[in-house]
């Protein structure tokens, strides 16, 4: 049986221009780009896997969500979503996509969750009537009925994060890409987050999701497959268990420190 | 299940980007009100001004059957629509870095410049409110001329006029887009504007080489046109010259400034600084 890859990314490079400070700063835009962010990336994803983007900070987790949602373009390589590339095809990109990302200040705080709902979806081309259903269906799916005529400065954050996948759902997506979802989130939140994500959004709707996340915890309970970044590089993108296996370690978190040291050792 | 990315989809996303700056601003309500009330202050303070600086010397320089408070009116309110031309596509940029929507807006299935277009629709409604409430206050109460004014020729001026503007307004935006902060485009367009363009006082009492320097710029256009079709009743012919000097700066600017707004754009996401602020 052929696969179909809701994703496929290939060799792909990242390099910013040094930061500058002071008139520096003007040329900033012109300055060559000297700083790697991400080297030689290369992974796939089947429709309907979940897929963990794991490592420590400034490995080059965001950037590679923000490559993959068309707010970044990459250096060199390719990254395509559901057979469309970020670059060449950045508008068909974005009707394939929902993004939703753990900052809870990303709505507009003084319309209620109804207002921003509308505003999205007409947004992204929904019509009248579609965007009044879809709201329907999600407030249901999301349990936000009660809320959804407050403003959103009045709302919680986790219902804020509901709200935020909502609206990431809006559009019947292809593919969720979620950067750091449960970053803002106390423990029970989080953990009704991930039920929901893996029961609903997975379970139910089979939507492919990448999700970049520091909890190892999340990272087990919700990832068919787990990609470890390390400085702009990968180091291994496979099922928990095989990353594991290969790493002689009995935690993920083992695992990860494991092949973490090693590459360091190869980089010396 | 989604509808055709055509103009009718468009003029949706405008509406939308219109109502939802509309229901921003109502929800701080005295702020909104107080914005209405201002114009009533500022009409009455050009009245006392004008009475003060009033002289035969000054009446020789306007336009014939003009006094010096309608001509500064006319003048004040309608340079205003420089001043949001160039500030709003700036502004609405800032706040959507600064509310974090800036990501959530870019992933959606509409380009940046409809957004900013869209987000430049509210401030340009509130200025033209203001501008009635300007000229309504100044003819009820201090005498301003409105029987016989071109008010269908003062339309077209006045959308020329924001076409033209607008395209400084979206290279000002490249610029902020790619630098931040500091903007030298604004600064230089708002600084000789209101030097040589005949806000407070005619192009004709100007040195010769500012004089020149007037009629390389829209906004001298954009009053001309205004007070003949306001105070000068001015058919259509008469304005046709200001009409057109503010068309062809239109069809050059904004095909200009759409090509430097797609490469600041196209920037920003090499560099990474895009969301920056």
């Amino acid at each position: 049986m052929v696969k179909t890859f809701a994703l496929r990314v290939e060799n792909l490079e990242k390099y910013f221009p040094p930061a500058a400070t002071g008139w520096r700063a003007l040329l900033h835009p012109m300055m060559q780009l000297t700083v790697s962010a991400l080297r030689g990336i290369s992974f796939e994803l089947e429709k309907g896997g979940v897929l963990a983007v794991v490592g420590a900070n400034g490995a080059g987790k965001s950037t590679l969500l923000r490559i993959l949602t068309t707010l970044l373009l990459p250096t060199g390589g390719h990254a395509q979503v559901c057979g469309f590339d970020v670059a060449a095809e950045p508008a068909k990109v974005r009707s394939q996509i929902g993004y939703h990302t753990g900052n809870d200040g990303c709505f507009y705080a003084r319309l209620s969750g109804r207002e921003n709902l509308n505003l999205f979806a007409t947004l992204n081309n929904l019509s009248r009537a579609e965007t009044s259903r879809r709201i329907s269906e999600l407030t249901d799916l999301f349990g936000l009925d009660p809320l959804l005529d407050q403003q959103v400065r009045t709302l919680s954050t986790g219902n804020i994060h509901r709200l935020g996948l909502a609206r990431a759902m809006l559009h019947r997506p292809s593919v969720l890409l979620l950067d750091e979802p449960t970053r803002s989130l106390d423990p029970l939140a989080a953990a009704e987050f991930r039920r929901f994500l893996q029961q609903r959004i997975v379970g139910e709707h089979g939507t492919t999701v990448l999700f970049a996340s520091h909890t190892l915890a999340e990272v087990e309970q919700l990832a068919g497959w787990v990609a470890v970044l390390d400085h702009g590089r990968l180091l291994g993108c496979d099922t928990p268990e095989k990353l594991r296996a290969a790493s002689g370690g009995d935690t993920l978190e083992q695992s990860l420190e494991n092949m973490t040291h090693r590459a360091a050792r190869e980089e010396q | 299940m989604t509808e055709s990315s055509g103009t009718g989809s468009t003029l949706r996303k405008l509406a939308i980007l219109f109502r939802r700056d509309l229901a921003i601003a109502r929800s701080y309500r005295a702020a909104f009100v107080l914005e209405l009330f201002y114009a009533l202050f500022g009409a009455a303070s050009f009245y006392f001004l004008s009475r003060f600086v009033d002289s035969p010397q000054l009446e020789k320089s306007l336009p014939q059957g003009t006094n010096y408070f309608s001509f500064v009116l006319v003048g004040l309110a309608f340079f205003d629509y420089l001043t949001v031309a160039l500030h709003t596509f700036d502004e609405s940029l800032q706040s959507v870095r600064q509310n974090g929507t800036l990501e959530n807006l870019l992933v959606t299935q509409t380009s940046l410049s409809v957004i900013l277009a869209g987000s430049s629709l509210y401030p340009f409604v509130l200025l033209s409110l203001r501008t009635v409430i300007y000229l309504g206050w100044g003819a009820a109460l201090f005498g301003f001329p409105v029987s016989h004014a071109n008010w269908l020729g003062a339309l077209l001026v006045l959308a020329a006029s924001v076409l033209a503007f607008s395209g400084l307004g979206i290279l000002s935006a490249s610029y902020l887009l790619v630098f931040k902060k500091g903007n030298p485009v604004n600064w230089a367009v708002i600084g000789v504007s209101s030097v040589v363009g005949g806000m407070m006082y005619p192009v004709s009492v100007l040195p010769r080489w500012l004089q020149f320097i007037a009629r390389l710029i829209p906004v001298t256009y954009s009053l001309e046109g205004m007070r003949a079709a306001l105070l000068g009743h001015a058919s259509f012919l008469e304005l046709w010259p200001s009409l057109a000097a503010l068309l062809i700066f239109a069809v050059l600017l904004l095909p200009i400034s759409f090509l430097v707004f797609s490469w600041a754009l196209r920037r920003t996401k090499i560099t990474g600084t895009l969301t920056h602020f």
